[in-house]
């Protein structure tokens, strides 16, 4: 009896022990394993980082040449110490790795589409998006087009060896703690995740098109109106550059496009870069500057997460001495200086994406017509292993012009990302932190591929510089802006740019350069271009800068935190007059008259603009609003409202269809007003709520509620999950150059990391870190720790 | 006597073999230990419930000396913080517990 009560006590003990250590579910509520989760000395408590007892690590490996040292700052980042280009690589890939594995992993599963891999069916639909897109078909692309620079390749498979050093040697107790919450175990690097990355930048920034949208508007409206509504360019921006410094170009891109397909077409299920992503940068030359050496700024405004996007790091060897940010998974540091030169980029707005409608020959919809001629589709299986699934799978067609996103639409995907690149891309970074004089600089920047960037550069021999980087396809007047007919081959892109020919500038007169994702050059630049371009912050940076002689370094972070919006200067000065009478005796109308167009952290009056510009906008162009429910049609730009009501006091798109009288601007000005006036205002810091997720968005691992200032049209370009995610200012000097730095967030990607966000309050606060550049060890003030990394020899 | 020689052997060998081999360890040293040592069912059960219990709760304090994994936790289950060393110790203790009841229900001499 006693022994069979034994029998029965212990298969209980073996039922828990199993439970205990697998995942299990209640439900639908999946539970971690409790005990694999929570035990001392294999679950999340090992992840705990006692801040006065950081120990140095001795490693060996074969694939190291000499003696990699990496002293780690009192701010936590690495200062990598190494002989030769190979080994720094090694160690770049090795820390990025110790610091944040997680991230690297789930923002390359992401672009591959394998998220449901570890989080289960309900992720399944978002991946299948990603795969349509055709992101990891841009990768294999990218990873084949490597090939063709097999010595320079050597740098890749270094970063790889090192994220892999680090991988292979990490015991389960110290996973990074997301796994053990996930119940994963991390999987080996590749440079196909590098390559991947790359695909994910594309995605974020140049992965918009309304191009569907913008044929229905076509239609709806007739070219007239529509050119009116949804202009290509403002006639007030400043553009980023000139142009090329080439007078003659001979080339087709003024044709006409033939056959604009204009019909009405539902929305294509598909993931779109977010609104909000952007950058802000500007040089001055030193005849600008109080320094008399030139100053550069650069802030990225990216989605807002933690960990980070950015990783801070220096790079030290007997040629170079470099430090700055990068983002995780490539080689070399994107946005830094060295002892000589300073860089960074923002994004180009052009439309790098563009829709083919697709006429198949019959309803099996396996070949298509193209000039006349039937072609078989190629047919991609993709296997998805879901956790708690199984395998799944799911056919892509993929066209001439490329994937079919969307079976539903039959429209091809045509995308600078998905091409195989015949540059050296991944090498920019690395050439570029090595610089010393500008022509080197263009020269490394020149391998980059996409997504195109507005690389400003500035150097202690007073050069200043910005070119555009990156493949822009040539089109035809008007190409890209609709969806094209795919069965011509005639609407195809004609090939790209010659680099020479991207916009650019070179020590302007006007002693500066910048560009806030504005048009790229002026109107008399000769290939044409649409796409995304932001209207107020670029007039911003250039109005601030041509304002005053010369600029300090607390100038230049005072206009990174500047939070003045121009199109609330010029809205509210055809508006306000407008406002009956009546209005104008109500408190919050007297404040709003009173407004310095400051979008501040405490300001109830960037509030109370926002909802009336909003109302007003939406009653203007209730042409367009009234019909987004039954046709997908794209939002007018704020700026076409702006220019519109300045310029043309008696437009017939202040009508209000619905209504049998005709309305004027002054009664619509009104009406907008009306419709606002009792709504609740709030101070803009909690109308925005600002918010800083962890990646699997945890509450746990975030920031919430933080009370932020700025808006998207304001160099501060602060919205609640979005703004600058690093803001760097850089003096050059004859020695060493001055520079500062923050970003929200921290080095280390543990949550339990006293380095995990230490970063965010200077952030919001609007101050740096000083970053002391040490091409020498010794000058690194209380280290926390080294790495050691040695031959095994 | 034998139950506290027990309870230090239990605390000791959760406290250093969990070093080495996986955290369920704890499982058959709680076993073994309530077999051969031939301990009573109630005291296979609690000696082995209480050894694994300490070995746990010192072991947390040590590693998350400044309570920050407890505070991310206790954010993320929604649970008092000062709760989860005790709540992630009892786990353990359940777990040891069960195996030395059935050690000491298995061992022969108090065999039926």
């Amino acid at each position: 009896m006693r022994k069979i009560l034994g029998l029965v006590t212990l298969l209980v003990g073996l039922a828990l022990l199993h439970y205990l250590n697998n995942p299990v579910k209640i439900g639908k509520t999946p539970i971690p394993p409790l005990g694999k989760l929570l035990n001392p000395y294999s679950g999340v408590w090992q992840n705990a980082e006692d801040p006065e007892d950081y120990s140095d690590i001795d490693l060996t490996s074969n694939l190291v040449k000499d003696e990699i040292k990496i002293v780690f700052d009192d701010r936590m980042v690495p200062h990598i110490y190494a002989q030769n280009l190979e080994d720094a690589i090694f160690a770049q890939g090795y820390v990025e790795a110790y610091h944040r594995l997680f991230q690297m992993d789930l923002s390359t599963r992401s672009p591959d589409g394998r998220l449901s891999e570890i989080l289960g069916e309900r992720l399944l639909a978002y991946d299948k998006k990603q795969r349509r897109l055709g992101l990891g078909f841009g990768a294999d692309n990218a990873v084949e087009g490597w090939q063709a620079f097999p010595e320079k390749l050597k740098i890749v498979d270094q970063y790889t060896a090192g994220v892999n050093h680090f991988i292979s040697n990490l015991d389960p107790s110290e996973y990074p703690m997301e796994y053990k919450l996930l119940d994963f175990k991390p999987s080996a690097w590749t440079n196909r995740h590098s390559a991947l990355l790359l695909k994910a930048m594309s995605q974020t920034l140049v992965g918009y098109e309304e191009d569907v949208e913008m044929s229905n508007a076509l239609r709806l409206l007739g070219s007239e109106d529509f050119d009116l509504v949804y202009p290509d360019r403002n006639p007030k921006d400043t553009p980023v550059t000139k142009g090329p410094s080439v007078n003659t170009i001979k080339f087709k891109s003024q044709d006409k496009l033939q056959d604009i397909v204009g019909i009405n077409i539902p929305s294509i299920s598909r993931p779109r870069s977010p609104d909000g992503v952007g950058s802000n940068n500007w040089a001055i030359s030193g005849s600008k500057s109080e320094t008399g050496l030139p100053i550069l700024a650069n802030d990225p405004h990216l989605g807002l997460s933690l960990p980070s996007v950015w990783y801070e790091i220096a790079i030290t060897t007997p040629e170079f001495s470099a430090q700055g940010v990068t983002l995780l998974g490539m080689p070399g540091i994107m946005i830094g200086f060295n002892e000589n030169i300073a860089w960074g980029e923002t994004n180009v707005g052009h439309d790098m994406m563009d829709y083919y409608k697709i006429n198949w020959v019959d309803s099996t919809k396996m070949s298509y017509l193209v000039d006349g001629k039937a072609v078989p589709a190629d047919l991609k299986v993709e296997e998805y292993y879901v956790s708690g699934l199984g395998k799944v799978t799911d056919t892509v067609r993929y066209t001439i012009w490329g994937p079919i996103v969307d079976d539903s639409t039959d429209l091809a995907l045509r995308w600078v990302a998905h091409d195989k690149p015949d540059k050296s891309e991944f090498m920019a970074f690395v050439d570029g932190m090595r610089s010393e004089n500008y022509d080197e600089y263009l020269k490394a920047t020149a391998q980059f591929y996409a997504p195109a960037q507005n690389f400003i550069y500035a150097d202690n021999n007073n050069d200043i510089g910005l070119r555009i980087n990156g493949n822009i396809p040539i089109k035809k007047y008007r190409q890209g802006v609709t969806v094209s007919d795919g069965s011509n081959m005639v609407n195809g892109w004609q090939g790209y740019i010659p680099r020479e020919l991207n916009p650019q500038e070179r020590n302007p007169e006007k002693g500066f350069v910048t560009s806030c994702n504005q048009y790229s050059a002026a109107p008399d630049y000769p290939y044409y271009y649409n796409g995304n371009f932001e209207p107020y912050r670029g007039r911003m940076a250039n109005r601030l800068l041509y304002a005053k002689d010369t600029f300090s370094i607390a100038d230049f972070k005072a206009m990174q935190n500047s939070n003045y919006s121009i199109l609330a200067e010029e809205a509210l000065q055809v508006l306000m007059p407008l406002l009956d009478s009546n209005f104008h005796k109500l408190s919050s109308v007297k404040k709003l008259a009173r407004w310095d167009y400051q979008y501040a952290a405490n300001s109830k009056n960037a509030v109370l603009f926002d909802l009336w510009f909003e109302s007003f906008h939406r009653l203007l162009w209730d042409e367009v609003y009234n019909k987004s429910d039954e046709l997908n049609l794209p939002n007018p730009d704020v700026w076409v409202t702006v220019n519109l009501i300045e310029a043309d006091k008696t437009s017939k798109f202040y009508d209000i269809v619905r209504t049998t009288k005709v309305e004027t601007l002054k009664e619509l000005v009104n009406l907008s007003f009306e419709q606002i006036k009792d709504s609740a205002i709030v101070t803009l810091a909690e109308e925005k709520n600002a918010q800083i997720l962890h990646l699997t968005r945890l509450p746990a691992f975030s920031e919430m509620n933080l009370a932020l200032g700025g808006t998207k049209h304001s160099l501060n370009a602060m919205q609640q999950t979005f703004g600058p995610s690093w803001r760097m200012v850089v003096a050059l000097g004859e020695d060493e150059p001055e520079a500062y730095g923050i970003y929200p967030g921290g080095q280390s990607g543990n949550p339990a990391s006293p380095f995990y966000k230490d970063r965010i309050k200077t952030w919001a606060n609007g101050e740096y870190d000083r970053i002391i550049l040490a091409p020498r060890e010794e000058k690194i003030e209380s280290p926390l720790f080294n790495i050691v990394i040695r031959n095994e020899e | 006597m034998k139950n506290s020689i027990a309870f230090i052997v239990i605390l000791a060998g959760a406290l250093i073999l969990s070093v080495f081999l996986p955290w369920w360890i704890i499982a058959p040293i709680a076993l073994c230990l309530a077999y051969f040592a031939k301990l009573s069912p109630l005291s296979g059960f609690l000696v082995s419930f209480a050894g694994v219990f300490v070995a746990w709760l010192i072991s947390i304090y040590i590693i998350d000396s400044d309570g920050t994994v407890q505070d991310i936790l206790s954010k993320l289950f929604n649970v008092n913080p000062m709760a989860l060393p005790y709540i992630s110790s009892l786990l353990g203790a359940l777990l040891a517990g069960i195996f030395g009841l059935a050690g000491s229900l298995l061992s022969p001499k108090n065999g039926a």
